[in-house]
Parts: C-alpha cells; structure tokens; sequence
C-alpha cells in the first residue's frame, strides 16, 4: 500500500479522497492545497503517489505537475478531473500523468486506479 | 472517519465561500475591475461547486454548476462577451445556488425545478456560440524521430476498454504511453490519433516491439478499465517508423520551458500559503459555543473556589489560586477573541444588493466599503445583517437620485455610497453615507402632522433632530410611494429595535441636497459586560454599567405619588421611579437610588445596597424560561448565584 499526497484546493475533496484512500489501506502522508503548495510537499514528503486535482487556484494542477516530473521525473501523478475536461487530462498525460480518476469519486475505481499506478 | 453529516456540512462550507466568490467576481466583472481575473476565479469556483455537489449527488446543483462553467469556459477563450443580462442570469443563478445550498443545509436534496430552466438559458447562451467555435485544441505531441531499429521480439496485442469508461480516449492513451516505457510502438489500429482522440468502438490492436517480455506486457495491458483480449508473438518485421520510442518518455523532455514552473518561483509561492495553511483551522461554531460555556464555568468556579480560600485563610492555596485565576482570565479574553469575525462577513453581500436596487431604479452607484477586517462578536453578525441591508436599500432608493436629476444639481451623474467600519475605545461604529437627496425637514414636519405624530403647532417649531427622529417611529416613511425595494413592511423603527437588541445605537444626520448619513454604534460583544452588582429586597441583582447614570441616597418624603405611579425630584429633574416589587418583593428600607439611562431617558430603582461594579458574563436565559420582560439575561458571578441583569431599556 502507497504513501500518498492529495491536492485539492477544497478540504471536502481533499476529506472525501482521504477516506476513500484510507479505506484501502492507503497512507495518507500529505495534503496541499494548490499546486504551489503540492512541489513543495512533494519534495519535503516524496511520496510514493499523488492525487492532483486540475483546477486550482495560483498554480493548477497541470503546471505542478510539470513541476513535479521536472524535480522527480519518476513522480506518480493521478489526475483528478471531471466530465469537460479531456483536453485538460491529456496535456496532463503528454505531461506524465500515469492516471486519473474522474469526479464524482467511485470509491473501486478509485482504489483500482492507484492500486495499478502504484505496482506499475 | 466522516460521517454523511460531516460531509454535508464541510461541502456547505467550501460551497458557500465558493458562491461568495462567483457572486464578488461577477460584480467585479461589471464593474470593469481585472476582467481576467475575476473570469478565472468564476471559473474555477463554477468547478470546484460542480464537482463538490456531483460527489454528494445534488445532481439539480451540479447541472447548474456545470452550465455556468461551460458558459465561463467559452468566456475565458474570448467566444463570449460578458453582457449586462448574462451577468443577470449568472447572478440569478448564484441566487438559486444559494437557496440550494440553504436547502442542503437544512438536510435536503434540492430538485431541477427551480435550476431546470436556468440550465437551459445557459446551455442555449453556449450552444448558440459554439456553432462555428473550432474545438479548444491541445498542443500534440511534436513528432518523433524514428527509433533505432534492433531485434526485439514484436507482439500484437488485442485490448478493449471497458465501455463504462467515463474518457475512453484518454485510458488509451495512458496505455499507449505505459506501454511506450517498456517497448516501441510500431503501429495500432485504428490509428494512434483515432484511439487518442477516442473514435473508436470495442477492441483495438496493437503492435508493439519490446523486450520486456510477455509478462511485463501482460501486466502494463491489464490496467484500469483495460483488459487485454489476446497476447500473440508477432511475425512482422520492425516497421520502419515508429510511432514513439521510449526513450523520448521521459517527461521532463516533453515540458515546454515556458510553460514548466520554474521551481524558484514556486518555492516562493509555496511559503506564502503555507503560511497561509498554518494560520487559519475551521472549527465548528457549536464546538466554540460549547468551550466558551466551560470557560466561563471555569470562571465561576475560580470565583468560590476564592472564596474558600478566603474564609480559611490558606496562603499558599491563595498564591495557587492567583495563579490559575490570570490563567483563567487569559483563556477567557482569547476565547473572546476567536469568536470575533471581521465584518466582512456581513458586507461582503452588500454590493450585490446596492447593484441591484440601482439597476431597478435606474441609477447609478459608486459603493465603497471600508475597514471590513473590523471585527464583532459573531452571535452580533446575524442581527446586524438585515438592518445593514435595510439601510443600504433605502439609501440607493430613496436617497440617490437617478443621473439625470443628479446633473440638474450639479453632482456627477453617478451617486456616492460609502460604508465605514471602525473601532473605538469601547465600541465598533458603522456609517453609511451617501451623497444623495438627504431628508427633508418640511416634508418630515408635513408627515408628522399627517400622521397625528405631532400637532401643527408642535411641528412648525420642532427642532430639525426632532424630526429627523421620527424615522424610527412606527409606520414613518418619508418615500410617497412604497416600492417593493425598499417598502417591504420593515421601517426604520425595526432597524433601531433591532440595534437596540444588539445594545447598540443608531444615529441619522441628514442634509438636504447633499446627503445623509447613518450611524451605527455596537458594542464589539455582548457576552461581557461591566454591570454594578446591588441588592434589592436582599436579592441580588446586576445592572449594565453602561446603563447606570448615578446612585444617590434620597429620604422617603422626596417621593411623590402620580397617579398610580411614583416620581421623585431630583436635581430639579422629576424621574420615573419604579421599586421592581413585582420581581424582588417589596423591601423594608430601600433609600438608595440608582438613576438609570436608557437611549437618553432615564428613571431610578430603589435598592437596599450597592455592592460593587465587576466584569461579568452574560448567559442569555434559556428558552424554557422564555422571554422574561425586564431581564435581558443572567450571570453567575463567583459564588455560584444566579444573578439576573436587569434590561433597562424596557423601564424608562
């Protein structure tokens, strides 16, 4: 089971991906809540995976992504995205997502998803 | 773990802050402000409210959520202009949002039936722009150079996406690329484009050289939503031009410079919100209500437990006690201090409300609010709110005046309204000011007389603060015609009654041609209090200090007898006075006055003795008790009596 970072700009989604993760025996070592905030918890926690949310103020998710490859480029990043935003998600793929998750959250897929991005 | 409650309640929260911020930027947006901006934060607030309410499953929020986003959308890319009736219907939207959200609160699912419509002005506000829009493109992948051609073993593989996949191009993709880490893609079919772009119905092959093995194949094939159909050792020799090769997979090679965040920057971001993160908690307003009834009984008990220390007289006990007695008084200033809230809170709504009733009455306002990060004692906030918005109503109704009458006065065109908040030593003071019509004393003296409010006489020579009074009187409106602005069945004689609750003030200051301006004065809390501690009837009792305007000793025969009641001369001034027998009981021998003031007019009471001003807390009486007229609440000072506070202001 991976250490995990969750970004999200809300604590309602950032709560709600908690317990999901949690309840798969996920460990959930760090929250942030903008992408600003996701390099640099990403660098102090390194953590095995992170949920990136797309839309977030100051720096989104697709620009700390490119942050986070950039400082680790063997990062696992799992986009969390929601119906519209395909051409969104896949920069973040050309970028180096290796996964996304899609609101409004289905605990299995969820768990499905990083449990495959995890042992890949 | 989070309960559903837990949940409804933290999505209310981070909802609400959401609209507020939809509905600031939109009125930014009007105004012209920093266009880009304002159009990102609505976006992205649209989004985060969209995704929120699709994971709790109010499916009437989300659709109207994602309707406004979609609209935003198109306007962030320039194929829309903001025009005066889509910032109507967004702002109508934000209307029904709210309610939704009041519902939710309330432990309800919201239905279609208010939202339905909304949605479908959106969608026919974005269908009809999109018609010739080309689709928002993404940047494709440059293309690649051609891979060195060696001999690994070449394999087809059969995949089919789970048709439940909610973006079936972009699972192909991830594929694609997760399989690009461990070989070279030769070729697919459909071709790599149609699979990435998702024109693609049931299973799709691929041929792919690698050296990784079966295994490693099989495992990178069976994915989220993938499953991998068939697994076969290809004959084909290496196409000549691959697709992709793995080497170009490292990521940071497919950054653009430009657009990768340079870390130093980020950095720099990062320590002003964490800083941000570290500073502020949300905590439940039950939760704080609760800890600040175990401070204040901590305070009580601190109070017997010195009074047990000083009937036995132990020293050390004493120093102890002295001890945790700063403490306590340290606990229970802080815990004053959380439940302080900036102002802000409340006025943050005002502009929309000043927007509307201008627009309504065809004038034009500037409004501007000062010192918001004031702040008050939130069980005030919600008392404070409707009067505020009364005044702010009639201030734009009644008080501005439209362009056109505004340039014949020789004013701009657009009206002033201004709001301040400040502390003082004691109290916060709120003005509003405008530069309007202001009130005019003929007219108020014409209403009087009308009204039987004063005799002719009385209103031809009554003082121009007299008159302007008499808007706080019941059923005095100075506009001749109601409007369903600001004539909605609440006068200015409820905004006073309602400050007066708050133990506040309300002052007004008008001039005829220039303007007129409203002054609020509150106390910053009303949970503690200076009172002045007497005994009557050999009860004890506390009276607001705030309340009291002298104590005097007076002899029996100074009392003269009115009618039923009782009065006394006092300094040339005949006063009210009243003994509260009916609440303590007639007493044997109270010669001690205490003239008491209330809004500037004033009575005494008789009490045996006066023991002594001191700091209380005041509790408000339980709902069992009920509404108790001349008590406005009880405290409880250090040995444990229950003291009831008089409220003065319903015996003058």
């Amino acid at each position: 089971m991976g250490r995990i970072l969750i970004v999200d700009d809300t604590m309602f989604m950032r709560t709600l991906l908690k317990n999901i993760l949690f309840s798969g025996g996920h460990d959930i070592v760090g929250e942030a809540a903008d992408g600003a905030e996701a390099l640099a918890r990403y660098r102090e926690l390194k953590p095995d995976l992170v949920t990136m949310d797309v839309v977030m103020p100051n720096v989104n998710g697709i620009e700390a992504l490119k942050a986070i490859k950039a400082s680790d480029p063997s990062a696992k990043v799992i986009m969390c995205t929601a119906v519209g935003q395909e051409q969104m998600v896949k920069l973040a793929v050309k970028s180096g997502a290796r996964g996304y998750i899609v609101k409004p959250f289905q605990a299995p897929k969820v768990l499905e998803e990083v449990k495959n991005v995890l042992s890949a | 773990m989070f309960d559903e409650e837990g949940y409804r309640k933290l999505f209310v929260e981070e909802s609400r802050e959401n609209h507020e911020n939809i509905v600031n930027n939109l009125l930014a947006l009007e105004s012209g402000e920093d266009q880009q901006t304002a159009i990102d934060e609505i976006f992205r607030s649209a989004h985060t409210l969209k995704g929120m309410s699709a994971s709790m499953g109010f499916d009437a929020m989300e659709h109207l959520c994602h309707s406004m986003e979609d609209v935003f959308s198109l306007i962030r890319n320039g194929q829309r202009e903001v025009t005066a009736s889509l910032t109507d219907l967004l702002l109508t939207c934000t209307d029904t949002i709210e309610g939704m959200l009041d519902a939710i609160e309330a432990g309800g699912n919201p239905s279609d039936e208010q939202s339905g419509s909304l949605v479908q002005e959106l969608r026919a506000f974005t269908e009809e722009e999109s018609r010739d829009e080309p689709e928002a493109s993404y940047e494709a992948a440059p293309p690649e150079p051609a891979g060195e051609g060696d001999c690994r073993p070449a394999y087809t593989l059969t995949v089919a996406i789970d048709p439940s996949s909610t973006m079936k191009d972009i699972r192909a993709m991830l594929l694609l690329q997760n399989l690009q880490e461990i070989g070279t893609i030769l070729s697919t079919t459909p071709s790599q484009e149609l699979l990435e772009d998702g024109k693609f119905d049931g299973p799709f092959e691929i041929l792919i050289e690698s050296g990784a093995g079966e295994d490693a194949l099989r495992t990178v094939a069976s994915g989220t939503e993938i499953s991998l159909l068939d697994l076969s050792a290809s004959q084909s020799p290496p196409a000549v031009s691959p697709g992709m090769n793995e080497e170009d997979r490292t990521p940071e090679q497919n950054l653009e410079p430009q657009t990768a965040v340079p870390s130093a920057q980020v950095q720099r971001v990062t320590k002003s919100e964490k800083s941000r993160e570290i500073k502020n908690i949300r905590v439940d307003i039950q939760r704080l209500d609760r800890m600040m009834n175990l401070v204040e009984d901590l305070v009580i008990n601190r109070g017997r437990l010195e009074l047990i220390a000083k009937k036995h007289g132990i020293k050390e006990f004493d120093e102890a006690l002295s001890m945790v007695g700063r403490s306590v008084s340290d606990l229970q200033n802080l815990m004053m201090g959380i439940r302080m809230m900036p102002l802000e809170r409340i006025f943050n709504r005002l502009p929309r409300v000043v927007r509307d009733v201008a627009n309504h009455d065809g004038k034009e306002v500037e409004f501007t609010i000062e010192g918001g990060e004031t702040e008050l004692d939130r069980s005030m906030m919600d008392g404070l709110s409707d009067p505020l918005l009364h005044i702010i109503r009639n201030a734009v109704n009644h008080g501005i005046e439209t362009p056109e009458i505004r340039k014949t006065c020789g004013k701009p065109p657009k009206g002033s309204l201004r709001m301040t908040a400040r502390r003082d030593k004691d109290n916060v003071i709120i003005e509003i000011e405008d530069d309007g019509a202001g009130i005019d004393p003929e007219k108020l003296r014409k209403k009087a007389v009308s009204k039987g409010l004063m005799t002719p006489e009385a209103a031809a020579s009554a003082a121009k603060d007299d008159l302007v009074s008499l808007l706080f009187e019941p059923g005095f409106s100075t506009a001749d015609t109601i409007t369903d602005i600001s004539g909605r069945g609440v006068g200015l004689d409820v905004v006073k009654k309602t400050i007066a609750s708050l133990k506040g003030t309300i002052k007004v200051e008008t001039e005829v041609g220039r303007g007129t301006k409203f002054e609020l004065v509150l106390p910053p809390t009303m949970a503690i209090i200076d009172v002045m501690m007497v005994h009557i009837n050999g009860m004890r009792c506390a009276i607001p200090v705030g309340n009291v305007v002298e104590v005097a000793q007076t002899k029996m025969e100074a009392i003269h007898r009115i009618g039923n009641s009782e009065a006394i001369l006092l300094r040339d001034q005949t006063l009210p006075l009243h003994r509260l027998e009916d609440m303590f009981g007639r007493a044997e021998k109270s010669d001690t006055l205490v003239v008491l003031q209330n809004d500037g007019r004033r009575c005494c009471i008789t009490v045996d003795t006066v023991d002594g001003q001191q700091e209380v807390v005041v509790k408000p009486l339980s709902r069992i008790a009920g509404n108790c007229r001349g008590i406005s609440g009880i405290t409880i000072p250090g040995d444990g009596d229950v003291v009831p506070v008089l409220d003065v202001n319903t015996m003058v």
